[in-house]
C-alpha cells in the first residue's frame, strides 16, 4: 500500500468520528480531481459543483459507505463522484442535448493552478499511470471506454452513436476493463 | 459455469462504468442478487471494475472548486455533530417480554438468504443509503443487534443498516416484520453479509405501521406468526 492510501485511511478513520479537519484535508486531496472529473462528465461548471457537493456531503454524512477491504479510498470515493456525474448529465440530457457541450467546454473561471499543483504532487503518480494505461489500450476500445465513462453514454447509445452492434461495443467495454485492471494492478 | 462468469463478467465491466440500460441493466441487477454473491471470481471482478472506475475518474484534468463550495460544505454540517439535527438519537422502543423488538424492514433486501457468502454489501446499494440520507431529513432509530432503522417522515423508502450484526444459530434467519394494531406482516428473512453488515432497503411509507419487529426463525419455515425477538436483551 502506498503512503498516500494508508493516510487516505487514517483520515477517513477520523471523518467517521466526526472530525471535519479530516474532511477538510480529504476535500484539499481531492475536490479537483473530483471537480475536474464532475467538469469533464456534465460540461457544466454549475452541474459540477453539485456534484462534488453531493459527494462530499454524502461521505461525511454516510462514511460506513466506505470498506477499507473492498480496495483504496481513492478509487472509491471517485467512483462515487462518477456515479453522480453521470446520474446528473442523464436527468440533464432529457432536458436537452449536451453533444455540443460535451465536444467545446465553457472555460473554466477561478482556476487555481498552485493548489492544482499542490494536488498534483499527490496523486501525480497514480495519474500518470492511470494515463498511460489508458494510452495502452487499442484506439477502439479506448473511444468505447471513453464514451461511456466520460460522455455518460450507454452502451446502447454508444452502439447507436458508432453504428456498431451493441455486442461489439459490450466486448470492446470489457476487453478495455480487463486490460486496464491488469495494467493498473501491475503498477499499482 | 465458465461462460455463465464470462456472460457475467462482461455485464459487470458495464455496470462498474454505468453504462447499461433496459434489459442489460435488469440482467445485471438479477446476477448481482443472484451469482455475484455466491461466486468469489465474480465478486473479486466486481471490486476490480469498481476500482477501474474510479481510478480512470484521474484521467480528467484536476480543477480547483471555487471557493465557496468548502465553506458551503462546513455551513451544511450540523454544529452538533454529524448526525445532529436530522439523525435524531434513536427512539426508545419498550422491550416488555412479549413485544418484539423492532430493527427495520425490507422491501428489497440486499442481504438476503443465501446471499450469506457475499463478503460485503454492493457499493451500489450503500451509495442509494447515502443519497437517502443526503436528500432526506432522515430520523435513526436505534434498534437491537447493532441494526438501525433510518426513515424520513411521510417518505416511502425506509432502511435497516447495521454493522457487526450478530449471526443468528446455524439453520435459522432473522425474519422482518411490520407490527401494525397487534397484527404482523411478514416481510422478509435476512442475515447478515459475512462481514456483519445488514442492508435491507424497503419501499415502505414509515407511517403505515406501528414499529418494526425482527425474530429469529428456522430458515425456510411458513412466516405465519413471529416467533422470539431476535434481539430481546438489546431493546
Ligand atoms: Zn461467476
Amino acid at each position: 500500500m502506498r503512503d498516500g492510501d494508508r493516510e487516505d485511511l487514517e483520515l477517513h478513520r477520523r471523518l467517521s468520528s466526526g472530525d471535519r479537519g479530516a474532511f477538510d484535508e480529504l476535500y484539499r486531496r481531492y475536490a479537483g480531481s473530483a471537480y475536474g472529473l464532475a467538469y469533464r462528465v456534465t460540461g457544466q461548471q454549475i452541474l459540477a459543483q453539485d456534484v462534488v457537493h453531493d459527494a462530499f456531503m454524502a461521505l461525511w454524512r454516510t462514511p460506513e459507505a466506505y470498506d477499507p477491504a473492498r480496495g483504496s479510498f481513492r478509487a472509491f470515493f471517485l467512483a462515487l463522484v462518477h456515479h453522480r456525474a453521470v446520474d446528473l448529465v442523464r436527468r440533464e440530457s432529457r432536458l436537452r442535448a449536451r453533444s455540443e457541450r460535451a465536444a467545446n467546454l465553457e472555460p473554466v473561471v477561478g482556476e487555481d493552478h498552485a493548489d492544482a499543483i499542490a494536488e498534483e504532487s499527490f496523486l501525480g503518480v497514480q495519474r500518470k499511470e492511470v494515463r498511460e494505461a489508458l494510452a495502452g489500450l487499442p484506439p477502439e476500445q479506448r473511444q468505447v471506454l471513453e464514451m461511456a465513462y466520460f460522455g455518460g453514454k450507454t452502451q446502447v447509445q454508444i452502439a447507436e452513436e458508432l453504428g456498431i452492434p451493441l455486442g461489439t461495443v459490450k466486448t470492446r467495454t470489457f476487453a478495455a476493463m480487463r486490460k486496464l485492471r491488469a495494467m493498473l494492478e501491475e503498477t499499482g | 459455469m465458465i461462460d455463465r462468469h464470462a456472460e457475467t463478467q462482461e455485464l459487470l465491466a458495464g455496470y462498474a462504468l454505468q453504462s447499461l440500460s433496459g434489459g442489460d441493466a435488469a440482467e445485471a441487477d438479477r446476477l448481482l442478487a443472484e451469482h455475484v454473491p455466491g461466486c468469489s471470481e465474480c465478486r473479486m471482478m466486481l471490486d476490480a471494475f469498481q476500482a477501474v472506475a474510479g481510478e480512470l475518474a484521474l484521467d480528467a484534468e484536476p480543477v480547483t472548486p471555487p471557493d465557496p463550495l468548502l465553506p458551503r460544505m462546513h455551513r451544511e454540517m450540523d454544529p452538533r455533530g454529524r448526525r445532529g439535527i436530522r439523525w435524531t438519537a434513536g427512539r426508545l422502543v419498550a422491550a416488555a417480554a412479549s413485544v418484539v423488538l423492532v430493527v427495520g424492514v425490507g422491501g428489497m433486501a440486499f442481504a438476503q438468504l443465501g446471499d450469506r457468502k457475499a463478503s460485503h454489501v454492493p457499493t451500489a446499494d450503500v451509495q442509494e443509503l447515502a443519497d437517502f440520507a443526503l436528500h432526506h431529513p432522515t430520523q435513526q432509530q436505534a434498534l437491537g443487534g447493532n441494526a438501525q432503522e433510518i426513515s424520513a417522515r411521510g417518505v416511502q423508502e425506509l432502511y435497516v443498516y447495521g454493522r457487526t450484526v450478530p449471526f443468528p444459530a446455524p439453520g435459522l434467519v432473522y425474519r422482518l416484520w411490520a407490527v401494525s394494531g397487534g397484527h404482523a406482516t411478514h416481510l422478509r428473512d435476512f442475515l447478515p453479509y459475512p462481514d456483519g453488515t445488514v442492508l435491507v432497503r424497503l419501499a415502505i411509507d414509515p407511517s403505515t405501521f406501528d414499529h418494526l419487529l425482527v425474530t429469529v426463525e428456522p430458515a425456510g419455515s411458513e412466516p405465519s406468526e413471529p416467533g422470539d425477538p431476535a434481539w430481546p436483551e438489546t431493546g
